[in-house]
């Protein structure tokens, strides 16, 4: 409820050169999953995070992270 | 294996769903409201016919929103259709739906203190709020989770 994430998914997709129609095309999802998780409408799944995370090739931490502030509450 | 032009088709019809829900919602709202108006006698046939296609359209449209339709598609496309974004929508659309309809509830018992209101008008408009709010609430999050950036 309430909750929020930080993603850097659009920043690593266009690092290299993927559509959002591409990089859902190597995820097995519609282009609008890639949207929604992007501009941050929708926090994705753990399993569709670490799809995201096997297709750009990066960690999953590297895609998605907790804001500044909640990392600093712990 | 999903392909590109699997992709496209279901982003073209997730687009299309998108608007058609908020359109149906209109359409549908906007009948029940001369149905309603109009005095209850119910026995006409012309009243029959207007039953009728109201429960037919309330079924369609219940399918629409509990299996987001394109049923003629291949299944690959309405996986695509029905991703975790339309899940979570319909989710959230249909407890808007929900919530609706009890207000609408807790209102038409007050109403039918002063004025009285049959069994079958009740349910007609009970169900007609829980399907018109969750159908517009699922197309406005549709339409919000296609607009770019």
């Amino acid at each position: 409820m309430g909750d929020r994430l930080e993603n850097r998914l659009l920043a690593l997709r266009t690092e290299r050169d993927l559509t959002q129609a591409a990089l859902a095309e190597l995820v097995g999802v519609s282009r609008k999953t890639i949207n929604t998780v992007e501009n941050g409408v929708f926090i994705p799944s753990t399993v569709l995070a670490l799809k995201l995370a096997r297709a750009l090739g990066e960690p999953v931490e590297a895609l998605f992270s907790l804001p500044t502030e909640d990392r600093e509450q712990r | 294996m999903t392909t590109s032009a699997d992709i496209e088709t279901a982003d073209r019809l997730s687009r299309r769903r998108a608007r058609m829900l908020f359109a149906l919602a209109i359409i549908f709202l906007a009948q029940q409201v001369s149905y309603l108006s109009g005095p209850d006698t119910g026995m006409r046939t012309v009243d029959h016919v207007k039953i009728a296609a109201w429960l037919v359209m309330s079924i369609v449209l219940l399918l629409l929103l509990t299996t987001g339709g394109f049923w003629f598609y291949s299944r690959k496309v309405r996986e695509l259709m029905e991703d975790d974004v339309t899940r979570a929508n319909r989710g959230d659309a249909i407890r808007f739906g929900f919530m609706a309809m009890m207000t609408a509830g807790i209102i038409l018992y007050f109403v039918s203190l002063y004025e009285p209101m049959s069994g079958r008008q009740a349910i007609h408009l009970l169900t007609s709020v829980g399907i018109g709010v969750a159908l517009f609430r699922f197309g406005f999050l549709e339409r919000r989770a296609h607009k770019d950036g």
